[in-house]
């Protein structure tokens, strides 16, 4: 802009040293006004500071002078000469002082580092507990949704396995059928060193349906639909939709946590299903290609090599998992408070716990198998 | 009240902002059908205007958020639509805008919030940025220890204040606020106007304030524009109040502006 900067000297007046202060003492020049003023010397004590020729200046402007003239401290140089027209800004810029600064945070030591990790422990311990306390509530809504069916709503629970079941198909069938793609063609070219092509399907088979079909269903499940849970849930909590519910007697639990939760254990099982199939297709398309048996071999093969049991042992982990996914979703979304950072917060949070779960809850089902030799 | 200090040059004219045949439509409908409007110099003009009849959206058309459908604005001397981007950037740092409920960025400081526009000039130096947002803290009436909190920290009344301190941080010659006081009790209300009045008086600084509040109106605006019709009527209070607009007279003659002691005045 036009303005001409503003600057400020030292001169040597009749009766001492005294500042002079002109030009734009404004945001614009703010920059070149710090150095200025930075690289000022009052060493000579001068008595006044001189502003008969500013031309402008705005708050920025008159926080320098005033700091340079070391307002509301000891060695205060008094103003002079301040055009009338901007006497009220000086004033009251300088009732805002003290002239200090707003101070940096504070430095973060080791010792808050530990501190950090401690609160950290603390938080999920607590959290766990909430979690088990809001399962024991929905365990009881749902007992007394069951002593009184009429107060079950169908229709979110039609919308819900909608959304988390029929529109899920795409995606997780599209997973499944590369998995058993890829299964197949790594067990193939390990399996041909030991002249056991054939055992490629034993090991599609068995993996994709104890395994591989349920678990990546339950990943994108917990992804796509327990995030959407927390999100759904967490949007009512911000705009109190929440809070209307409770003052009309209505149970969030009942109304929102149990068709969701009702809806991912009926769908699951199913997506599951979809997901076996899927990866034994896959699985079959690379054996037909790669290992050069028919597709009816490979049927054939499939139908000796597993038997119900698999399948079995990978589908009763679906309304487990679907219970949990459900749960940590609904609980994450009542969670969040106020803030929109907090719908997104709780969001990331209900994935990374739905999946942590999922993989702990399948880990425990592995040991009981094996007591059970299954 | 103090000149503005920029304008000792005389660079633009006394009108801050003109707007002539503004022309705002979504779909069919039609919210601003040419209208006219001047903001002067060093006034604080109040936006008053039904809910739906295009306050927000005026606003938002002459900050640049929204692109109206025709008509043609000029801030601070400069045709809007005509400007490219980097003097649009320039021309959008001599205006603050303090939005409803403050945009204050929840995951920063109230002493980042206010740095935030200083650190896209770039060329401000580190210590001086925190000073600088010290001395807004104070300017906005806060104690200094709110810079460092968080605006989750804050209750409604000191986010207005630390938006408000954003929107003075790089000193604008135009202040737009929008709806100021909605949300505050009447006692922080009222603190909040003498706050933007004692601001604008210190700051030389022409204020656009949206607003429903008519205690605001009668306290602290030089000029009230109406919009009424799809289009603006500007005036003071005493000249609205004879105004035969059957809106206007309804808004100025109810009971609540009786409360306000409009029809006193």
């Amino acid at each position: 802009m036009t303005d001409q900067p503003g600057w400020i000297r030292l001169t040597q007046g009749r009766d001492g040293a005294v500042l002079q202060a002109g030009g734009a003492w404004t945001v614009e020049h703010v920059a070149e006004l710090d150095r200025q003023v930075g690289s000022l010397s009052i060493e000579a004590a001068p008595r006044a500071l001189e502003l008969g020729e500013i031309a402008a200046i705005d708050s920025a402007g008159a926080w320098l002078l005033a700091r340079a003239t070391g307002q509301g401290e000891q060695r205060e140089i008094p103003w002079r000469n301040l055009p009338a027209e901007f006497q009220p800004l000086a004033e009251r810029v300088l009732a805002a002082g003290p002239v200090a600064s707003a101070g940096g945070p504070r430095r973060r030591t080791i010792s808050d580092w530990v501190a950090d990790v401690g609160a950290g422990l603390e938080q999920a311990l607590a959290e766990a507990l909430d979690l088990i306390a809001f399962f024991g509530e929905f365990v009881l809504a749902a007992g007394r949704v069951i002593a009184n069916p009429r107060r079950f709503r169908v229709v979110p629970l039609l919308v819900h396995i909608e959304q988390t079941g029929i529109n899920a198909l795409p995606i997780v069938g599209l997973i499944s059928f590369l998995v058993g793609v890829v299964l197949a063609y790594q067990g193939a070219d390990q399996l041909r060193q030991f002249n056991a092509q054939f055992l490629t399907v034993n090991m599609v088979g068995i993996s994709v349906l104890r395994e591989m079909g349920i678990l990546l269903t339950a990943i994108v499940v917990a992804g796509r639909s327990g995030s959407a849970f927390t999100a759904q849930i967490g949007t009512m909590q911000v705009s109190e939709e929440v809070d209307a519910l409770r003052t009309m007697g209505l149970d969030p639990m009942e109304v929102l946590a149990i068709p969701r939760v009702t809806a991912l254990v009926i769908t699951l099982p199913l997506l599951t299903f979809f997901a076996d199939l899927m990866g034994l297709l896959g699985g079959g398309v690379m054996c037909v290609l790669l290992i050069g048996m028919t597709f009816d071999q490979y049927v054939a093969r499939l139908n000796d090599a597993v038997n119900a049991t698999q399948f079995w042992v990978g589908m009763v982990k679906a309304p487990v998992f679907a219970i949990l996914i459900a749960l940590v979703g609904c609980f994450e979304g009542l969670r969040v408070t106020g803030s929109a950072e907090s719908v997104g917060t709780m969001t990331t949070r209900s994935v990374v716990e739905g999946i942590f779960l999922v993989i702990i809850f399948d880990a425990l089902f592995s040991i009981l198998f094996s007591i059970l030799s299954i | 009240m103090a000149e503005r200090s920029i304008d000792a040059a005389g660079r633009h004219s006394a009108n801050v902002i003109e707007i002539r045949g503004l022309v705002n439509q979504f779909g069919a409908q039609v919210l601003h059908d040419g209208l006219d409007l001047d903001v002067r110099q060093g006034e604080v003009l109040g936006v008053v205007g039904g809910s739906g009849s295009g306050k927000s959206v005026l606003l938002r058309t002459i900050i640049g958020l929204n692109r109206p459908a025709a008509g043609d604005i000029r801030v601070l001397g400069h045709l809007t639509r005509e400007l490219d981007d980097e003097a649009s950037r320039r021309l959008q740092t001599r205006w603050g805008v303090l939005f409803q409920n403050g945009a204050l960025f929840s995951s920063l400081t109230v002493a980042e919030n206010i740095q935030a526009p200083m650190r896209e000039r770039g060329d401000i130096p580190r210590d001086l940025m925190e000073e600088l947002a010290g001395l807004k803290v104070r300017l906005v009436g806060l104690p200094i220890e709110a810079a460092q909190k968080y605006p989750s920290q804050l209750s409604g009344g000191m986010k207005k204040r630390v938006g408000l301190a954003r929107a003075l941080a790089l000193d604008p010659e135009i202040l737009f606020l929008d709806e100021p006081t909605a949300g505050l009790d009447p006692i922080g209300a009222a603190e909040f106007d003498r706050l933007i009045r004692s601001l604008q008086q210190s700051l030389g600084l022409t204020v656009v304030m949206i607003t429903h509040d008519l205690d605001s109106l009668v306290t602290i605006c030089d000029r009230i524009a109406v919009l009424v019709d799809r289009k603006i009527k500007v005036g003071t209070l005493e000249e609205l109040m004879h105004d035969p607009h059957p809106w206007i007279q309804s808004y100025f003659h109810g009971p609540r502006a009786r409360a306000a002691g409009v029809a006193a005045g």
